[in-house]
């Protein structure tokens, strides 16, 4: 047997490496989704019941004061598609929890591999998730009389929407299970977070119909600001103040949670 | 390679680690020449696993300094890492993918395009004996396989170094023979290997090098051989009918047996007597219980239980430390 050989492979740490390497990892997680599509159809169905249980309680309430938002479904179904964003994303963070007990997690730790590839390809595979997700709810939505008058391309900036405000929370979560680290605790924690998002913003009521000491937070809130967005591309409206908010948040959370979650992923128990 | 040959393969000094208040490495030296086989032998807690982590740059060293193949761990750990294959102690494979899968992904994040892995992983897979089960996934592998596929995934680069960590836990004794034969033909093609394990058997069998750790310190080095002529292996095992002649007991048997009377281990109370083979009473174990019996009989000491049977790691350390001191 020779010595090492030297693999013609970008140097870690280079854009290229990194880029590789959540490949390989993203690959990783599709092969498992790939051998196992049953469990696809969790992620898949839930969201769909969801959407027809909440339109089938609230969808024919009237929204007093919205004279552009012609029935409160055009309202509500925005509002759903962030929701179940929000909700799938701790999915990330628990399942690399998961992995990080694990002899994998090891494994992976003593490989000359980029160390950011770890979280990103789990990402990858994330978002096409989320992006499956998002077309199937906008999909059953047009059956329930949701418009979308930017058409097409309204449709697909929804989709990128959905997966870029899924994907900050994705990080932030990743962040958070592992510095809980006890996987039972991340388990019944990490869901709170998002259903406080989803329900202190405007996902399923305006700002202005909250509670006073609500609107403040709600304001300021990425499901607002997403959900907002995607009202806009939907019925028209001014799209610059929610694509702001997003961007900026969607950025902080990316790169904040980011950076820790990599360095927790490092650091073995 | 002929950088290699002359650098150390491991070179460890004064390595420290705590866990909190828990001290799990005391300050160790270790040096480790490249092309050999070195075990580290010790009960759970001595500080095995986190000594072997620290080289394979899992866990940081609060002192110390180490270096593998020249390189330290901490300055340059993405260069330690093309260097060393880690076998932990729990097997770092992929559950749900297959054998192929798994080989793939560990190898191409490792370094290697996607021929050289495809190559690879069949090369590993027929010298492991895996070869016919690589299709199939990895959840449905014996233990033995297990380890052994997990084996395969350290050595996808051809690392110039491996780290096993308790390769063998776990395994029923053909599983253990296998792995034990696959890493002899690693030792035939050359590769440094470093392995813990807690079996005295294991280390005298296959290690050029034996280091006992206890305690977080190394307290015995030396290779197979020496380190065996300072452990009994084997002990003799006597319960006395009446416990008053423990004394006298010792008396007869350092005699016939030309032992001094502290190598005899007198259970106080309970007239039980132990002592071990190797502790100068001759290798023959069997000739060393017939001579102790004669011994005790011609003075008239009553002997209930007479037994010789394995050495326990404990005892086997115990033997060592008190060589130290």
């Amino acid at each position: 047997m020779s010595a090492a050989t030297a693999p013609e492979i970008a140097e870690i740490g280079s854009l290229r490496r990194t880029l590789r390497d959540s490949g390989l990892v993203a690959g990783r997680y599709l092969r498992v989704l790939w051998l196992n599509p049953g469990r696809l159809i969790y992620p898949l169905v839930q969201p769909l019941i969801l959407l027809v249980l909440f339109i089938s309680v609230f969808g024919n309430l009237a929204v007093r004061g919205h004279p552009e938002v012609g029935a409160y479904r055009q309202f509500l179904i925005p509002g759903i598609i962030i929701q179940n964003a929000a909700l799938t994303a701790p999915i990330a963070g628990l399942s690399l929890l998961r992995d990080a007990g694990s002899g994998l997690a090891d494994r992976f730790r003593s490989l000359p591999m980029s160390r950011a590839a770890v979280l990103i390809g789990r990402l990858i595979c994330d978002a096409i998730v989320l992006a499956a997700q998002a077309a199937l709810l906008l999909i059953t939505s047009l059956g329930f009389g949701f418009s979308i008058s930017s058409g097409l391309a309204g449709a697909i900036g929804i989709v990128v929407i959905a997966v870029a405000f899924g994907l900050s929370i994705s990080v932030a979560s990743a962040w958070l299970a592992l510095t809980i680290h006890d996987a039972e605790t991340a388990e019944r924690v990490m869901y709170f977070p998002s259903i406080m998002l989803s329900f202190v913003s405007s996902a399923f009521a305006p700002v202005a119909f909250l509670a006073v000491w609500m609107q403040p937070i709600a304001r300021v809130n990425p499901v607002t600001a997403a959900a907002d967005l995607i009202r806009s591309l939907a019925a028209g409206g001014s799209a610059a103040g929610p694509a702001l908010l997003l961007t900026a948040w969607v950025i902080v959370l990316v790169t904040i949670p980011g950076i820790l979650a990599v360095r927790r992923w490092q650091r073995s128990p | 390679m002929s950088q290699s040959k002359t650098v150390p393969a491991v070179e460890a000094v004064g390595v420290a680690k705590n866990f909190g208040s828990v001290t799990a490495l005391g300050g160790v030296d270790l040096t480790i020449p490249a092309g050999t086989i070195t075990a580290l032998l010790g009960p759970n807690g001595a500080g095995k696993t986190t000594l072997v982590r620290i080289i394979a740059t899992l866990t940081k060293p609060d002192r110390g300094q180490v270096r593998v193949l020249g390189i330290d761990v901490v300055q340059a750990p993405a260069q330690v890492r093309a260097r060393v294959g880690l076998t932990g102690q729990y097997v770092g494979l992929d559950d749900a993918l297959n054998g192929r899968d798994n080989l793939m992904l560990i190898g191409r994040l490792a370094g290697l395009d996607r021929r050289a892995a495809q190559t690879r992983a069949v090369e590993l897979a027929e010298l492991l004996g895996v070869a016919d089960a690589l299709d199939r996934a990895v959840r449905t592998y014996s233990g033995g396989m297990r380890r052994r596929l997990d084996l395969a995934a350290s050595l996808m680069t051809r690392p110039p170094l491996l780290v096993l960590d308790e390769p063998t836990t776990g395994l029923d004794p053909a599983s253990r023979q296998q792995l034990w034969e696959a890493l002899a033909g690693l030792r035939a093609d050359g590769t440094t290997m470093l392995l813990t394990t807690q079996y005295l058997e294991e280390a005298d069998r296959f290690a050029d090098a034996v280091h006992v750790l206890r305690h977080g310190k190394i307290i015995a080095s030396g290779t197979a051989g020496q380190l065996k002529d300072k452990v009994a292996d084997r002990v003799v095992q006597i319960r006395l009918g009446r416990p008053d002649d423990a004394a006298a007991a010792v008396g007869l048997l350092a005699g016939a047996l030309s032992l001094s009377q502290s190598q005899i281990h007198v259970e106080a109370g309970s007239g039980q007597l132990t002592f071990g083979v190797g502790d100068g009473a001759g290798a023959d174990g069997a000739d060393t219980l017939l001579r102790a019996a004669a011994a005790l009989r011609s003075a008239g000491v009553a002997i209930a239980d007479l037994g010789l049977r394995q050495a326990s790691l404990d005892e086997a350390f115990l033997a060592l430390t008190g060589a130290q001191s």
